[in-house]
């Protein structure tokens, strides 16, 4: 390139062609602007340090997520006896959005609200969160999405995003691959894959792995593992190193509960409400009707059922309250019953009160007083202490005077003259009280500790009530001795009632009443058997045959008041029992029965009780004695036991209309039970 | 060829690839599960801008001259071209797509190398009498505040605007022989931004504000400000606060794991405040400082005054964006999208920046040989 020098910087256009001194000057002024501004930035940068260094440097520390992030554990499985899951946890998953990351480009918001459509978030609402809450990494969008749910979402997306890269559809474009900010956070969900069985043993467990009634609540600890954690921190270099620590499942429970038997007894209380369900008043066919079937050689609870039922998978769903008693300030049921107008306007006090009730084991937590059920147990005292013989006899006119008070038996004019045995089978109360007199205050206060009336039974389900309102033999009045004796003015529950009476026919041992079977572990390895523990002798077996003998008489006696129960094809034996209601006078009663069989060995006793029936007369054990022999119809052969006894027309035809196979082969033509066939319908 | 100033633009693109890397390869790696993605990209742009600048520095620089009219009608068609053919990224549409290639061209940085040519251009037409009253001052601005208005109101980029203004100033600053007027507009400019800050400051209502409004809240306040506006302020300020005097080691910075969100882009600053301390920092300033010194070298011993021109526009233009860029950072002056020459990620940025090199360059190529032989 040529030189040119031009002399004062012009050229003969009149344009500049030098680059003058003073040009260069300004240019060493602009320099040092320059110069100065970077020096001023310097300070800047060392200021910061200076004087918040220290602050900022924590700031960034405390800005790290050190991820202590808890992984999961699983609860425990509940199966039934022969293995049936009854209560499960299963993978579910939480949808998290971060709205920062869906908000980084606009691109990405459509197609991610699409795809939170799709896995079931309300896309208005979600957007709505979004767009209000920028800066949010984590809002849970949904709860409780299924394993194959997640998976076929996963799999879509992949998909999605495959095609379109091979499409080469244009970045801003795509509807998958910009599906940004949603992630999965696991976690398990409790679920009862046969909805209402067994909801009262077994309780439900909600968020937190928390029990609530039932198995779940006692064997809260053992259901529940160890959550695991994975967990980040800075070493010394300021690194970060992460741990985890897998979590432990939680161990299995293995019950004594089959859950057949279970369905076969929750059938026969549902086919009892049906029936009497808004028959005298609107509402349920009964307060409570319950069941518990027992093995009586070892304690083991095989059924246990009261009404009304609920969904253990919907525990809060107000619509199995309809029809429940209402209950006063104490929660003790009072005059009227839940409509469905009730439960509409229910407010937020009553519905945890009410929940309560209808969550509550009727078999375990209630008590009431018994009734003629506690014979046998009275009649026992009497026999095994010697104070009472079997070939005793008692004359019933009608009524006694104990104390000044004139106690009436069952009939006006009296059962007349009775063996110790006719009494059981009459139920007469006089002959009771003719008895009572005889065992004496201190024998019978002492037998009502032995069978364990009123104290727990140690039965392995949470809320099991003691109702241990004993009088000592001292202060015992007469006319409570009296009216003890026939089950009257002194409360149990129903596991306390079948407890006992399994010790009374099985020669006197009491087993500590039990649904537990064994613990597992997740893996499946067994932990813990629990074998059957006798915990007390209670009566004598000479005793207890006596008792069996008595209580078969009451079902198969030509006056017996147990008839209606006898299951068709087998011999059994059992007690009926009514018991009216506090205050006395309202007409309102307790019926049940108590059973067992076969007579001769034994095996399953049957307890059913039926709280105020829905049906203006109440105090007919029939109610009751229905219930038990739908249950045994069914139970005893599918436990295995044949039939012993001829079957009539009419009991085979309703065997027939159940489905039921007549396992009798003796003489097919014996006329033996047509006597027992009444006109009664039954439920 | 100036072997100096290769050296120190050399060492400010190897510098910059590495932060570049280091800022990044976090972000990268999880949005695009390559954490050398933004490395490989800025690579390429890289060696294209050299392998451009190595052309241009071989084009006499009075070619610029010839074409300084259509470099400029150019700049301003490629403003107007972003309506129709504009590219919207993170809600600013200030891209125009490139047809068949993987990138596109911010017009906001071919109108900066523009200006230089076309104001270079106009000043030395104007003569030296001219310059000195204010109609010589106002004239070369006119063209420069047209492009600066488009950039601003089309690509809605204040940042890109303001630079080109100030690219103008600064060579009126040097050519004019006085200083008054200078003095006097630095002032007014002062005064107005202080009017606008308490302006601002004042206004009852501050959901009447608009962005710009809640930067200036957020500059001043950037701590109550933390969850919006001022997020990204506060976020460089800890990474510069908690670097201390030697940093905490290359690769080493917290604040790039998700805090300071595109830490590549204009906050790059920060991160080699955290990873190398103040004295990386400084280290780089005064790689800068540097930079210009030899750059003013340059324009003392050009040839004639158009080429010197050509080097005090690019002395603007890079000084104007290093002091914008770390005034930011550092929460000087209100937060506003700057990147740092040689070091933010950016394809068009270094692209023409290298360009600007190599006219640069080709101005030291016709420099007297005595002086030269002097600098040594």
């Amino acid at each position: 390139m040529s030189r040119r020098r031009v002399v004062n910087g012009k050229n003969t256009r009149g344009g500049l062609k030098r680059f003058t001194i003073s040009m260069q000057n300004k240019l060493v002024v602009l320099f040092g602007i320059v110069l100065l501004a970077f020096v001023g930035l310097g300070v800047q940068l060392f200021r910061i340090n200076r004087d918040n260094g220290q602050t900022y440097s924590m700031q960034v520390l405390s800005q790290q997520a050190y991820e202590n992030q808890t992984i999961p554990f699983k609860r425990g499985k509940i199966l039934d006896s022969k293995g049936t899951v009854l209560a499960d946890s299963q993978l579910v998953y939480n949808v998290i959005v971060d709205s920062k990351q869906i908000l980084q480009k606009d691109v990405y918001l459509e197609p991610t609200l699409d795809a939170l459509e799709s896995l079931g978030v309300n896309r208005n609402r979600i957007k709505e969160y979004i767009t209000n809450h920028a800066s949010s990494q984590y809002y849970i969008a949904l709860k409780n999405l299924s394993y194959q749910d997640r998976k076929a979402y996963l799999e879509k997306v992949a998909a999605g995003i495959a095609q379109e890269k091979e499409k080469k559809i244009p970045a801003a474009q795509r509807k998958y691959d910009n599906i940004k900010g949603i992630w999965f956070e696991s976690g398990y969900q409790r679920f009862y894959p046969h909805g209402d069985l067994a909801c009262d043993v077994l309780g439900f467990s909600g968020s937190g792995n928390v029990g609530t009634g039932g198995l779940e609540e006692y064997y809260n600890d053992t259901l529940n593992g160890v959550v695991g954690r994975k967990y980040g921190y800075l070493d010394e270099g300021l690194n970060m190193e992460q741990t985890m620590i897998e979590a432990k499942d939680g161990n299995n429970l293995v019950l004594t509960l089959d859950a057949n038997i279970q369905s076969i007894v929750q059938k026969c209380l549902t086919r009892f409400n049906d029936a009497f369900q808004n028959q005298y008043r609107e509402g349920l066919g009964a307060n409570n009707a319950a069941c518990i079937v027992m093995d009586c050689n070892n304690g083991e609870v095989l059924a246990m059922a009261g009404t009304p039922f609920f969904d253990l998978n919907h525990p809060s769903d107000l619509a199995a309250l309809w029809g429940m008693p209402k209950l006063d300030e104490n929660d003790e049921p009072q005059d009227g019953y839940l409509t469905y107008t009730d439960l509409l306007t229910m407010t937020e006090e009553d519905k945890p009160r009410y929940l309560n009730a209808l969550w509550r084991n009727f078999c375990i937590s209630d008590y009431y007083e018994p009734g003629s059920t506690a014979k046998p147990f009275t009649v026992a005292m009497g026999l095994d202490t010697g104070t009472v013989s079997d070939s005793d006899e008692y004359y019933c006119g009608g009524y006694k005077m104990i104390d000044g008070f004139k106690i009436k038996c069952h009939t006006r004019d009296g059962d007349g003259w009775l063996t110790t045995g006719e009494a059981v089978e009459y139920s007469c109360n006089v002959a009771l009280m003719e008895m009572v007199e005889k065992i004496g205050k201190e024998n019978f206060t002492k037998f009502q500790n032995v069978y364990n009336f009123g104290l727990k039974t140690g039965i392995d389900l949470a809320d099991e009530a003691r109702t241990d309102q004993f009088v000592s033999d001292a202060t015992m009045t007469d006319s409570m001795l009296a009216t003890n004796s026939f089950g009257q003015n002194f409360d149990v529950t129903m596991i306390q009632m079948i407890s006992g009476f399994c010790s009374l026919i099985n020669g006197g041992n009491y087993y500590e009443p039990h649904i537990v079977k064994k613990v597992t572990s997740a893996s499946g390895t067994t932990l813990r058997t629990i074998e059957p523990r006798v915990l007390k002798k209670t009566v004598s077996e000479s005793t207890s045959a006596h008792i069996r003998d008595y209580t078969v008489m009451v079902v198969e006696g030509h006056d017996g008041t147990g008839i209606t129960a006898r299951p068709a094809g087998y011999r059994i034996g059992g007690k009926t029992g009514t018991a009216e209601t506090l205050p006395r006078g309202n007409d309102e009663y307790v019926v049940s029965f108590i059973g067992y069989a076969p007579a001769e060995n034994p095996q399953v006793v049957c307890y059913v009780v039926v709280d105020r029936a829905n049906i203006e007369e109440q105090d007919n054990p029939m109610y009751a004695t229905g219930i038990f022999r739908n249950v045994m119809e069914e139970v005893l052969p599918y436990l295995g036991i044949y039939m012993t006894e001829p079957v009539t027309e009419k009991e085979s035809e309703r065997l027939a209309s159940k489905g039921l196979a007549i396992t009798y082969t003796g003489d097919e033509s014996s006329d033996k039970w047509e006597w027992a066939d009444d006109d009664e319908e039954m439920y | 060829m100036d072997y100096s100033l290769l050296f120190i633009v050399l060492f400010l693109l190897s510098f910059g690839l590495v932060m570049l890397y280091s800022t990044s390869s976090y972000e990268a790696a999880l949005e695009y599960g390559d954490s050398a993605y933004y490395l490989k990209r800025q690579l390429i742009f890289t060696i294209f801008g050299l392998v451009l600048m190595t052309g241009v520095s071989f084009i006499p620089y009075t070619f610029w001259k010839k074409v300084s009219v259509l470099a400029y009608m150019v700049s301003v068609a490629l403003i107007v071209l972003v309506i129709p053919f504009g590219m919207e990224v993170n809600g600013a549409k200030r891209w125009i797509r490139i047809p068949g290639l993987p990138m596109q061209l911010q017009p906001a940085e071919v109108a900066k190398i523009g200006v230089i040519i076309f104001s270079a251009m106009i000043i030395e037409r104007l003569g030296r009498r001219s310059l000195a009253t204010l109609k010589g001052f106002i004239f070369p601005m006119i063209p420069a505040v047209i492009v600066a208005v488009m950039i601003w109101q089309i690509t809605d980029n204040l940042s890109s605007a303001i630079i080109v203004v100030a690219i103008v100033f600064g060579m009126l600053f040097v050519a004019c022989p006085d200083y008054g007027k200078f003095i006097g507009i630095v002032a007014v400019v002062f005064l107005l931004g202080a009017a606008v800050v308490w302006y601002t400051v004042n206004s009852a209502d501050t959901n009447s504000l608009d962005f710009r409004g809640e930067r200036i809240l957020a500059w001043l306040d950037p701590q109550a400000y933390a969850g919006g506006k001022g997020y990204q302020t506060i976020q460089a300020l800890y990474a510069i606060g908690s670097g201390g005097i030697f940093g905490k080691g290359l690769g080493q910075s917290m604040q790039k794991l998700g805090f300071i969100p595109e830490a590549q882009n204009d906050m790059i600053f920060s991160i080699i405040c955290e990873e190398l301390g103040l004295f990386g920092a400084i280290s780089i300033m005064l790689m800068f400082v540097l930079l210009i010194w030899r750059f003013m070298m340059i324009a003392n011993s050009a040839d004639d005054f158009y080429g010197a021109m050509l080097v005090v526009g690019v002395i603007s233009h890079i000084a104007v964006q290093v002091i914008l860029n770390i005034a930011v950072v550092t929460n000087t002056i209100p937060n506003t999208g700057v990147t740092l020459p040689f070091i933010s990620y950016g394809g068009s940025s270094v692209f023409f920046l290298l360009s600007e090199i190599g006219i640069v360059l080709s101005v030291a190529r016709g420099m007297r040989r005595d002086e030269l032989a002097q600098m040594e």
